[in-house]
């Protein structure tokens, strides 16, 4: 496929995926948790895709399902954004023992793989959804960190940072001023990446039975819960997984868009 | 930068010194940080014992300084470390069984499953890489472009179930003999495993490949009348092996969450399901040996690549010196 209609169709599906769970309450009158028909039903007038398991609507559950993965990985994501930008930072700009310290528990972090990192808050959390989001989301920042302190490094050395210091500007002026709108274009890309490992995390925590009640549906806990049924009714598996696949490879060939639509810039 | 040929080359003995020295330093700040991060956010690992019914309060005060969890954290983190050098990861709060004894039980099939999938890995990832770096304009390089976009992305989980559908499908039309979905079986699940991991590797590859092609001295090779096979296997792809191997180490670390998500997908026994059973259980001990049993593997191969990798590239080694 040509990159610019692999981006086309990358935008129209992630501009589907926020319109349709956005407008959830308003594109299904069931309920979420109830069942509306019997197990495994056919699609119907009323029921489009028919039911699940337990003959709960599966076009409400994929919605309200899109709402909690979707709105899940976001709020992972800003979190590894938001702290792993802040420690890369305080690394790029402390002394020297600072920088030591975060260099350490960075390189502490990554040497124990993301997922099994997340796993291992959530076990000291304790299983639930909330948890599954603070997990994924710390779970990334070291590696996040690290990048945005390369990120904010390669501009420390630029002549206009040494112009800005000179003419009396202070650490804190410089980062906000300086640092941060410039290495942007850098940061920008890394964090569609990890929105895309986000989804991933929380997804796969989920599907691997951590998200607790399962009465809530999330795309990862229906591709576990339609596991049991991939013979008989293989679309209770396919459709979740399809929209987890077809938003993260979206997100990826978006965010290398992005990368190549800032060459390395002079400065 | 070209060194001078009288300079002393950096000795493998050295290289690998010092690298078994940062593996040690790095296992252990990761060993820390998964002692403190799962205290911190746990808390009292005992409470879910009591909230469950599963013990009286004084069963579990007895069991509390069994454990020797009415010492400080300090002592308790310096034991910890003192039975870890010993080979010791604790007690299973739920069995009492030695954590280390429950560990080597289920890392068989896991194992299995990761070397495997490794072999997997490397076959695709050196093939899809080959292709469509090699290749990029004809139909097999960007099928295997496509093919390495969708194992970068795709979760394992969806491809471990896409995978039990076709060999369903396929063993219900074709071959009713072969049997993919048998249960126990490894071919699907070391399949699913190696494809996930295949991708970095080829899309390493194919970068490197695109990159030495372009380079004079391939222009130069083709212009000294060296064929095109000698010219890809001599002059292409040696540039590309060492940071190929640096990768591998990075697959590693895929492995062994992937590994997770393939025995839930494919309701294998082993190390996976262990990790999954113990949290859904609070069973903080084989948690915790179980992360750095998944640490001390990753540093390992990571040390180990690298060493390769700067064994295979000079100017690696002289980096380092």
């Amino acid at each position: 496929m040509k990159p610019d209609l692999r981006r086309s169709f990358a935008v129209a599906w992630l501009g589907l995926a926020v319109v349709l769970t956005t407008l959830a309450p308003r594109l299904t009158s069931h309920s979420v948790g109830q069942p509306v028909g019997a197990p495994l039903a056919p699609a119907s007038s009323s029921l489009p895709l028919g039911g699940d398991e337990l003959g709960r609507d599966l076009w409400t559950r994929l919605l309200y399902g899109g709402r909690a993965s979707l709105g899940a990985s976001i709020l992972a994501a800003g979190l590894t954004v938001a702290l792993g930008s802040l420690v890369g930072l305080l690394a790029a700009l402390a002394g020297r023992w600072i920088h030591g310290l975060i260099v350490l528990v960075v390189n502490a972090a990554l040497a124990i793989p993301g997922l099994l990192l997340a796993l291992l808050l959530v076990a000291g959390l304790g299983p639930g959804f909330p948890t599954i989001v603070l997990a994924v989301g710390l779970g990334g920042v070291a590696g996040f960190a690290r990048l945005a302190r390369q990120a904010f490094l390669q501009g420390q050395t630029a002549s206009y940072i040494a112009a800005a210091s000179a003419l009396g500007a202070g650490r804190t002026r410089v980062a906000l001023a300086h640092l941060i709108p410039n290495a942007r274009p850098l940061l920008v890309p890394l964090a569609a990446t990890y929105y895309a490992w986000s989804l991933l995390g929380t997804t796969t925590l989920t599907f691997l039975g951590l998200g607790g009640d399962p009465t809530n549906p999330e795309w990862g806990s229906m591709l576990n819960a339609g596991r049991l049924y991939l013979q008989e009714a293989p679309h209770l598996v396919l459709l979740p997984g399809l929209a987890i696949a077809l938003t993260i490879l979206s997100v990826h060939s978006l965010a290398s868009a992005r990368a190549r639509s800032f060459p390395d810039r002079p400065v | 930068m070209v060194s001078p040929p009288d300079r002393p080359r950096t000795r493998l003995l050295t290289v690998v010194l010092r690298r078994a020295l940062s593996a040690l330093g790095t296992l252990w700040a990761a060993v820390t940080l998964a002692f403190f991060a799962l205290r911190i956010a746990g808390g009292d690992p005992t409470h879910s014992l009591l909230a469950q019914g599963l013990a009286s309060p004084e069963q579990v005060a007895a069991l509390r300084s069994h454990l020797g969890l009415d010492d400080s954290l300090t002592t308790q983190y310096v034991h910890y470390l003192g039975d870890l050098i010993q080979g010791d990861l604790g007690e299973s709060l739920y069995t009492g069984r030695n954590v280390t004894a429950v560990i080597g039980e289920q890392l068989p099939p896991s194992l299995q499953l990761a070397l495997s999938a490794f072999v997997v890995s490397l076959i695709l990832g050196l093939s899809l890489g080959l292709a469509s770096g090699w290749y990029p304009r004809r139909v097999v390089g960007r099928v295997a472009d496509a093919l390495s976009a969708l194992a970068t992305g795709l979760p394992v989980a969806i491809v471990g179930l896409i995978a039990i559908l076709a060999a369903a499908y396929l063993s219900r039309m074709f071959l009713p003999a072969l049997a993919l979905t048998r249960a126990g079986g490894l071919v699907l699940p070391s399949l699913t495993l190696g494809f996930g991991a295949s991708g970095a590797l080829a899309r390493a590859i194919q970068a490197g490949l695109l990159e030495t092609s372009a380079a004079p001295y391939l222009v130069a090779a083709r212009a000294r009348g060296i064929a095109r096979g000698a010219r890809l296997m001599w002059h292409a792809l040696r540039p590309v092996l060492p940071l190929a191997v640096s990768l591998s180490a990075l697959q590693a670390a895929f492995l062994l969450s992937g590994t997770v998500v393939t025995e839930t997908v494919f309701s294998r026994p082993g190390l996976g399901r262990l990790l999954v059973s113990a949290i859904l259980d609070g069973d903080y001990p084989v948690v915790q040996g179980l992360v750095v049993l998944g640490a001390a593997v990753y540093t390992l191969t990571h040390s180990v690549a690298e060493v390769i990798a700067s064994h295979l590239d000079p100017r690696l080694r002289d980096a380092e010196a």
